[in-house]
């Protein structure tokens, strides 16, 4: 914009020569702040996210002065400065003091502002200095502290090439494009470079000091903590991704992916609750699992989990959680938690039993909750649980009966039941209604339980399914939300999948699910496509952008233990260095300015292979005619004539005889010197 | 050169060469000197047929012949002619000079002073002669073959760089090879019969009509224009080559194309005449010029078809 007076002045003044002159030179040094300017309008880009509202207005109010033209006068800069100073405390009033300074991330917040301050005051002065040309650096390295999006991962590349390019473009004063053509030969030299960099050196974590960009911390529910009993409970089934899920071996079976969330006891009518916190207290020290409640070391499962922000304290771990992920606590049910609800997306690689066996030390405290029961709330129920219990004298047969039982009700499996009689849970449930999904079938199955003198307890948390998955990634959905129930006989806690006893699924809630694509083989291809994408993203997140030191460590052990995966490796890795330099090759490829030239290109190489090579300062026909005298009948007598036509003569013929001459001679045999080339 | 002349041109070719035998090249550049309305400058040493190749190409061209010997005391009005009084009539009357010719071979031009050689360089260029104020036109065409002395014998006025960039091109005519000197000693160029016009002023005409209307190429400018640019960028040659120079090389190639029948020119065509056009433009700022190195020069530098 600044230029445009330049070319526009009709003063005739500005004819002069020296006038000229010192309007060239004006030219070439607005050239360099231009480029200045473009660099900034990169980098800033993104930190425009971040900063609060009074530096914004600090910054317009710097492009205001720089749009009209404004000279740096002293007295101006002295007024900027007082303003950005007043902008940088009230951006971090409030957020800020002494020992706030020790947290990083306002640290660095705090230079980023001093930064942008002081740029801004030196752009104001139009004059370039050192530091002004390598502050867009400064200003792309500071920006890195916030960000560790797949999307900020893209922008940086995008920012390094475009700082890479406008340096180019300052140092040589070359054309644009020209620059452009360099830039793209540097990066593809220095890819193989960049990938290597990429594994010796993990990244470095600030803390999860992602502000992220908007829109991927939305809050994620589905399981909640507590198990609603009223028709409110479940709204639509939700596609949102609740958690990705990569597991270092295969995937285990449809029937084990349980993540456990919460254990509830307490049935409250309209939902179940967990035991009260004075209660739970009670249980320390908090539980790991011990050896004996699973096979062996081979039959744990390790995974690594992506957890969304839900808002609660939940971790999801399969059933059974060996341990807990760092800074969580397992407590004595297994529940995984934080001390804190989750605001940020969380990473943490976890390891499951999922052949398990354990209850043998619960307390009597839980065992006396998970009997507590309202025998008067569900008379007709009590009434067949007694028979049942009579009946079966062993926990274990107890049990089984229990579960014949619930499946000659002839429940129906339904998204939309009739809401229950919250005072008589049970009995509506199995003798009235007989219609629900898990959290019906989990409370009432429990409630049962109770009643014929099992302890029980209701577990919610989410159901995977591995129509989501690829190769050995795992999404969690909303929609897999699921509550089942746990019964302790035989002296120890059994899965129990309550849902699995319904005999019938309604029409209605069959076609939703279908909708949804839970019931059948989903095929849609958009869906298979966007888990694809899911998968790709999550493998980006895993692998570069939480590439730790712990991930070198087990990388670097697979390299040793497994020499066909170093050699894979070493095999991309090549392909890797082949495509740069087949990139940077194809960049640094002679122009082809004309097209009949470049038609005849191939032709030329094949004569010079087969030792036919032109000499210096011979014309083509030349050339084609000392050829054609050792080899007489070769089409390159044709190509020859169409050729110089073409390119000589006043008509323009069509390229399509020529190719075809072309081509005739390339089939022909290489000749070698001999002169039987037919 | 690998290409064939025209079955048109090809008589008036063989007809000169039967003559001049073994020269081949020299004769077709002079027909294209002609055919692009332009003279030519032989520079070679006394006795190699300098002559010889004038008077039969004006025969055979059918045109009238004029011949100036220059020497030392040569002055312009022996050339151009005087007006006198004619005491019959009480008027002047022009006595035209050997000037007033369609084909002139001006012989050892550089042996006058550069006072009569300008006499002759003002008609080359203008077509015209002023005679005591009065302009006379000339015949067309009007063609002039100068021929040179190399410099370094006694007695020359080496004709000035601008006088030089008149002549379209120069070049020497040499020994003959073995065998056609063999062919002079047994007399072959004398039994040939007096050579008769085998082409009329009307075909002259249409045919340098034809020469201006060969198509250059972008392609071909831009090669010429790289040659160009090369004399002048390379730093090689005292001076670079003129417009007028660059004028002479586009025309000259339309004139060696048209000959071997093409209505568009190719960088043969160029390679075919540059040396010859450059040759009495162009000075090595070291060493000597020559024909072979002056193309090898220009040739090896700016590659055609690239």
């Amino acid at each position: 914009m600044r230029f445009l007076p330049i070319w526009r002045s009709t003063d005739p003044a500005a004819k002069q020569p020296g006038r000229i002159v010192s309007r060239l030179q004006s030219w070439s040094a607005s050239r360099e702040l231009f480029l200045l300017d473009l660099a900034y309008l990169a980098v800033i880009t993104p930190l425009l996210l971040l900063l609060k509202a009074p530096m914004l207005l600090f910054l317009l109010l710097v492009l205001v002065l720089l749009l009209a033209g404004k000279k740096g006068s002293t007295a101006t800069l002295l007024l900027v400065a007082m303003t950005g100073l007043l902008a940088v405390f009230f951006s971090i009033y409030g957020a800020f003091n002494f020992a706030g300074l020790s947290r990083l991330k306002l640290f660095v917040e705090l230079i980023l502002y001093l930064l942008l301050l002081a740029v801004s005051l030196q752009r104001l002065t139009r004059t370039i200095n050192f530091y002004l040309l390598i502050s867009p650096v400064l200003l792309l390295a500071l920006s890195l502290f916030f960000f560790d999006s797949i999307a900020m991962l893209g922008y940086v590349v995008f920012e390094v090439f475009v700082l890479l390019w406008l340096m180019l473009a300052h140092r040589t004063g070359a054309d644009p494009l020209f620059s452009l053509r360099i830039t793209g030969m540097l990066f593809a030299l220095s890819l193989p470079w960049v990938v290597l960099l990429f594994f010796f050196f993990p990244r470095i974590s600030f803390e999860h000091a992602s502000y992220g960009f908007r829109g991927d911390d939305i809050t994620r529910t589905g399981h909640d903590g507590t198990m609603r009993m009223d028709s409110a409970a479940l709204l639509v089934p939700s596609e949102r991704i609740v958690m990705e899920v990569g597991f270092q071996g295969t995937i285990p079976a449809d029937g084990q992916l349980y993540f456990r969330g919460s254990v509830l006891y307490r049935d409250k009518k309209d939902h179940w609750e967990p035991l009260p916190s004075y209660v739970r207290r009670a249980f320390i020290p908090a539980q790991n699992a011990q050896r004996g409640m699973y096979g062996s070391a081979q039959q744990v499962t390790a995974y690594k989990v992506s957890l969304y922000p839900t808002h609660k304290q939940w971790l999801y771990l399969l059933d059974l959680p060996l341990e807990a992920p760092e800074g969580a606590t397992i407590n004595a049910d297994f529940e995984t938690t934080l001390k804190k609800p989750i605001e940020e997306p969380q990473r943490y690689d976890a390891g499951s039993a999922l052949v398990y066996r354990y209850g043998g030390r619960t307390e009597r405290t839980v065992l006396y909750y998970a009997l507590d029961v309202n025998r008067s709330a569900h008379p007709r129920s009590a009434k067949a649980a007694d028979t049942l219990a009579a009946a079966n004298p062993d926990p274990e047969q107890r049990l089984g009966a229990l579960l014949r039982f619930f499946r000659d009700q002839n429940l129906t499996y339904s998204l939309r039941p009739e809401p229950l009689d919250l005072n008589h849970t049970a009995d509506s449930f199995l003798f009235d209604k007989r219609k629900g999904y898990c959290v019906h079938f989990a409370g009432a199955f429990v409630t049962f339980s109770r009643l014929a003198g099992l302890p029980a307890r209701v577990v919610t948390g989410y159901k995977a399914d591995r129509k989501n998955s690829v190769n050995n990634y795992l999404a969690v959905k909303e929609r897999d939300a699921h509550a089942w129930a746990e019964v302790y006989a035989g002296g120890r806690w059994q899965r129990v999948e309550t849902t699995a006893t319904a005999s019938f699924i309604d029409n209605e809630s069959a076609e939703l699910l279908r909708q949804t694509g839970t019931l059948e083989d989903n095929s849609d291809r958009l869906t298979r496509l966007n888990l694809y994408l899911l998968y790709v993203k999550y493998q980006v997140e895993t692998w570069v952008l939480q590439y730790s030191h712990f991930r070198q460590m087990r990388l670097l052990e697979k390299i040793k233990t497994n020499p066909l995966f170093a050699a894979k490796l070493a095999a991309a890795f090549a392909l890797l260095v082949l495509a740069s330099a087949a990139l940077f090759l194809w960049l640094r490829r002679p122009r082809c300015g004309n097209r009949l030239l470049c038609l005849l290109r191939p032709l030329l190489t094949r004569l010079q292979r087969s030792g036919f090579v032109r000499e210096e300062g011979e014309t083509l026909h030349t050339f084609f005619t000392r050829y054609l005298a050792a080899h007489p009948g070769s089409a390159l007598a044709d190509v020859d004539r169409l050729y110089h036509r073409q390119q000589y003569g006043r008509n323009e013929e069509d390229a399509v005889q020529f190719k075809k001459a072309i081509r005739a001679f390339l089939r022909e045999k290489p000749a070698k010197g001999s002169s039987d080339a037919h | 050169m690998n290409e064939t002349i025209a079955p048109e041109f090809l008589p008036l070719v063989d007809a000169v060469e039967a003559h001049l035998l073994g020269k081949r090249h020299a004769i077709t550049l002079t027909l294209a000197a002609f055919f692009a309305g332009g003279h030519v400058l032989l520079e070679d040493i006394p006795g190699v047929g300098k002559t010889t190749l004038a008077k039969t190409f004006a025969n055979v061209m059918g045109l009238d012949f004029g011949r100036i010997q220059f020497t030392g005391d040569l002055l312009p009005s022996d050339i151009l002619g005087v007006s006198y009084f004619d005491q019959e009539s009480g008027k002047f009357v022009l006595k035209k000079g050997p000037i007033f010719t369609q084909f002139l071979l001006a012989d050892e031009i550089n042996r006058s002073m550069p006072k009569t050689q300008s006499a002759l360089l003002e008609a080359m260029e203008e077509h015209h002669v002023t005679i005591d104020g009065k302009s006379h036109d000339l015949k067309e065409p009007f063609f002039v073959i100068a021929t040179q002395n190399p410099h370094e014998e006694v007695g020359t006025f080496a004709l000035p760089h601008s006088q030089l960039d008149r002549f379209l091109c120069s070049f020497g005519i040499g020994y003959p090879d073995k065998e056609a000197e063999r062919e002079v000693l047994l007399g072959g160029g004398s039994r040939a019969g007096a050579a008769v016009p085998l082409i009329d002023a009307a075909a002259v005409r249409g045919t340098m009509e034809a020469v201006q209307n060969v198509h250059l190429s972008p392609m071909l400018l831009d090669y010429l224009q790289s040659l160009i640019a090369y004399t002048r960028d390379s730093g090689r040659f005292v001076y670079g080559l003129s417009t007028r120079g660059a004028l002479a090389m586009a025309a000259m190639t339309r004139a060696w194309a048209h000959l071997h029948g093409r209505d568009y020119a190719l960088p043969d065509d160029v390679q075919a005449v540059a040396g010859e056009v450059c040759l009495h433009r162009l000075a090595f700022k070291e060493g000597v010029t020559t024909l072979s190195r002056l193309r090898h020069e220009l040739f090896s530098h700016v590659s055609a078809d690239a």
